[in-house]
Formats: C-alpha cells, structure tokens, sequence
C-alpha cells in the first residue's frame, strides 16, 4: 500500500509498512538528517518536526497518521537558504550545540513563538521540557529565545 | 464509525496517537497483527459542552481538551492532568482514549483526574453505546470481550471544583511517581461535601480513597488536616515497585500530594 507523505511541501510516496516512524522515512529515505531518532521514547525531543504547524515527535509518529498532513522539518525552517530569524538569533547569541538536540529545539520554538510572540521565561522553559539537551544546558539558548522575542516586538 | 467497530470485533487493535503502541517493543510486547486508525474520526474528535456534562471524544488529543476546556469550571482537575502529562509534543498527538486503553500504563494523568470528577466511559460494541463509571471501566478494560471502542468521556457539569496533584521525578517531562486528584461540591461554609479523592500510579490501576475520603466529608477545607488526615492512611495502597520509584516511596508522598491538591481546591473554593 503506497502512503502518500508531505514533507517540506513536497510530496512523496512510500511503501513502507504503515507503521514506521516517519523519522526513518526522513533520514533513510529522503536524506532529512536533521531530525535525530536518539531515544526512541518521545522523551528527548531530537526527532521533533512540525504537523500542520505543531511540534510532534516523528519517532512515535508513523507515517500512516502522517499521511495528509503538513509536515515540515528543521530543513523546512530557513527560505531559499536564508536562516529564519529565530535560527539567525540562535547563531547570533552563539548558543548552536553539537547538532543532536539543536534542531529539535528549533523546531519546537519556532512552532512556540509563533503562538507565543512575547514569552516569559517560565513559558519558554515549559515549551523545551521535551527536548532535552546533554551538552551544555538550557539558560544560555532561552536567554536568547527572550531576546528574539523582544526584538521581534520592537523592544530591541 | 461502524467500520472502525466492525474492524476490532475482527481483531483489528484501534490506533489514535501511536505513542504508547509504537513503544511496544521496548517494553517486550509484540505489535498487534492488525490495527485500525480512529483518530481521524469527527465523532472520537468532538467536545460537547451540555447544560449536564461535557463530552469528550476519545481522540481528543491532550493539547486540544487543553485549549477546548481551559477555565472550564467543571474541568479544572482534567485539564492540568492533561497538561501536565508527558511533554508537548507529545500531548498534540496522545488522545484521551489511548491513554486510557493503555492497560499496562500505571502513571496515566488522566485516569485519577476522570475518576476524582465522577466521569463515565462509553463504549460503543455490538450492541451500540454503553456508559460505565471510569472506575468500573480502568478495572475491567483488559478483560472486556473484544469488540469495542471507547468512544466518549462525560465529565458531569455539578458545580464540582477540583485539582490535580502530581509528582514527576524532574519537574515536567516525567512520569509522576504519583498522582492525587480531588474534587469537591462547594459549600457556603467551606466544607468538604461530596468529596471524592483518587490516587494514581501508586498502584497499577488508578482507584479512588474511600477511606481519606470518609474521614474528610464534612470537614472544613483545611489542607493541613487533610495531609494528616492522609498519613494516617497510606497503609491503605499497596504501592507498585518500578525503576523510577520504589512502592514505599510512592505510598510515603502521598500526604504531600494530597495537601498540594487541596490548596488547589481550596483556591478555588
């Protein structure tokens, strides 16, 4: 049975069984590389990628539910190679890690700023308690996530 | 829906979020020969707000009860169980009725919070829709005949105010080690009527408090009290042993628990 997928707006066809992760078609099949299968769990948050504009995590999803929907990856995030201006803000606050959490996290703070242009610190800490990484911790990238936020707003 | 009924009495397993089944192997259990997907059916999808209860499609997922029923006044303990479960990426695609047809998921929010606002599950079998009490429904889930569907959750509109308790072992992201949740019918005196009190993941199975909930009918609402009230008391589960918490450990912070979602009732009191 051939499952007909969006990815980045564009479609593809698979015949994989109904049930794999949509991870494995990313990475395997279509040269994603972005998104990260590390725990497999849903716990880490290295796989996530956006579903009709909400993070979900493309390890538990599989790719017969995703079938119909947008999906879009952290490739999917910058325009004709133009970095979005979270990932410029990331780059320029110098809080880029080793790559395994870091395009989860931007994946879901893009989807998180979109619906929450002007953040607490309590909020954006909640919107990355699935994404967790193991390098260098947390403050330094939710420091610059606030101070996107309030550029963003005019107030820098 | 028909189709979806017709395929489980075939020995088709429904499918909503995928979360829990596609973790079946690293928990050593086989995947089913078959699945049926119901997450794309519009009746599992609906919320219905009544003048007597709200009904709550099993494929709802958790982030969309969130946004449906926040400030709801008769859902206050539902909706922070579903928002406090597992992450957010998650909680946009785990429905309401895959987490409660988990049967070996002990953490489940969702099932003490259902429980403590006196919710009734309806399936749908052969013989059409049947309601039971959540309680009687997380007891005999895995032992139901099989084909049917958990369709719809209804949380009763009595003017009940309740909170939800938990704790994970980080502060979110985690299972909870253990779970209260409480509500109550207001009263102009601030007593506690009608008080119903449900422990989750210190057991398998969520269950309410009887006894705690006894020795509280009629008190004034006091979370101190109530505490105490709860270590008298914890002899009274049979805490499950597991690699993130010990079954003793589980039982000991119950008073906590327990006084945390007290002043969340009292709050709103």
């Amino acid at each position: 049975m051939s499952i007909s997928l969006t990815i980045n707006g564009e479609t593809h066809a698979t015949n994989r069984d109904p049930l794999t992760p949509l991870v494995d078609v990313l990475r395997d099949d279509l040269a994603l590389t972005g998104a990260k299968a590390v725990c497999r769990e849903g716990f880490c948050g290295a796989c996530t990628v956006l579903m009709d504009g909400q993070p979900v995590v493309s390890c538990l999803l599989p790719i017969a539910s995703a079938a119909g929907r947008d999906i879009r990856t952290v490739e999917a995030l910058s325009d004709g190679g133009e970095l979005s201006p979270l990932q410029k803000a990331l780059e320029q606050h110098d809080v880029v890690q080793c790559g395994m959490c870091f395009p989860g996290m931007t994946v879901a703070l893009t989807s998180f700023l979109a619906s929450n242009p002007n953040p607490t610190r309590e909020q954006v800490k909640q919107s990355l308690v699935g994404n967790i990484c193991r390098c260098t911790g947390y403050e330094r990238i939710i420091d610059a996530v606030l101070a996107h936020a309030q550029a963003m707003q005019g107030g820098g | 829906m028909a189709e979806a009924v017709a395929a489980v009495e075939e020995g088709a397993t429904p499918l909503a979020g995928a979360t829990w089944i596609l973790r079946s192997p690293i928990r050593d259990e086989k995947l089913a020969g078959s699945y049926v997907a119901v997450s794309g059916l519009a009746e599992l999808r609906a919320i219905e707000t009544g003048d007597r209860e709200i009904a709550i499609g099993a494929a709802v997922t958790h982030a969309s009860l969130c946004a449906a029923l926040n400030g709801s006044a008769d859902c206050a303990a539902l909706v922070q169980a579903a928002g406090a479960a597992a992450n957010p990426a998650i909680r946009n695609v785990a429905t309401i009725g895959g987490n409660l047809c988990a049967f070996s998921f002990a953490a489940s929010d969702l099932a003490p919070a259902l429980i403590a606002l006196d919710a009734q599950a309806e399936i749908y079998g052969v013989s059409g829709p049947e309601r039971k009490p959540i309680e009687t429904f997380l007891a005999a889930r895995a032992h139901l005949a099989r084909g049917w569907l958990l369709t719809r959750l209804l949380v009763p509109r009595n003017g009940r105010i309740s909170a939800h308790a938990r704790l994970p072992l980080r502060k979110a992201g985690d299972y909870p080690v253990a779970i209260v949740s409480v509500s109550a019918k207001r009263s102009s005196d601030r007593t506690l009527r009608s008080v119903r009190i449900a422990v989750g993941s210190v057991e398998p199975v969520a269950r309410r408090w009887p006894a705690l909930e006894r020795a509280l009918e009629g008190r004034s609402l006091d979370p101190e009290e109530a505490a105490e009230a709860a270590r008298e008391r914890v002899g009274d589960f049979q805490g499950r042993d597991g690699v993130e918490a010990p079954g003793w450990y589980r039982m000991q912070v119950l008073p906590k628990l327990v006084r945390a979602a007290m002043c969340g009732v009292l709050a709103q009191a």
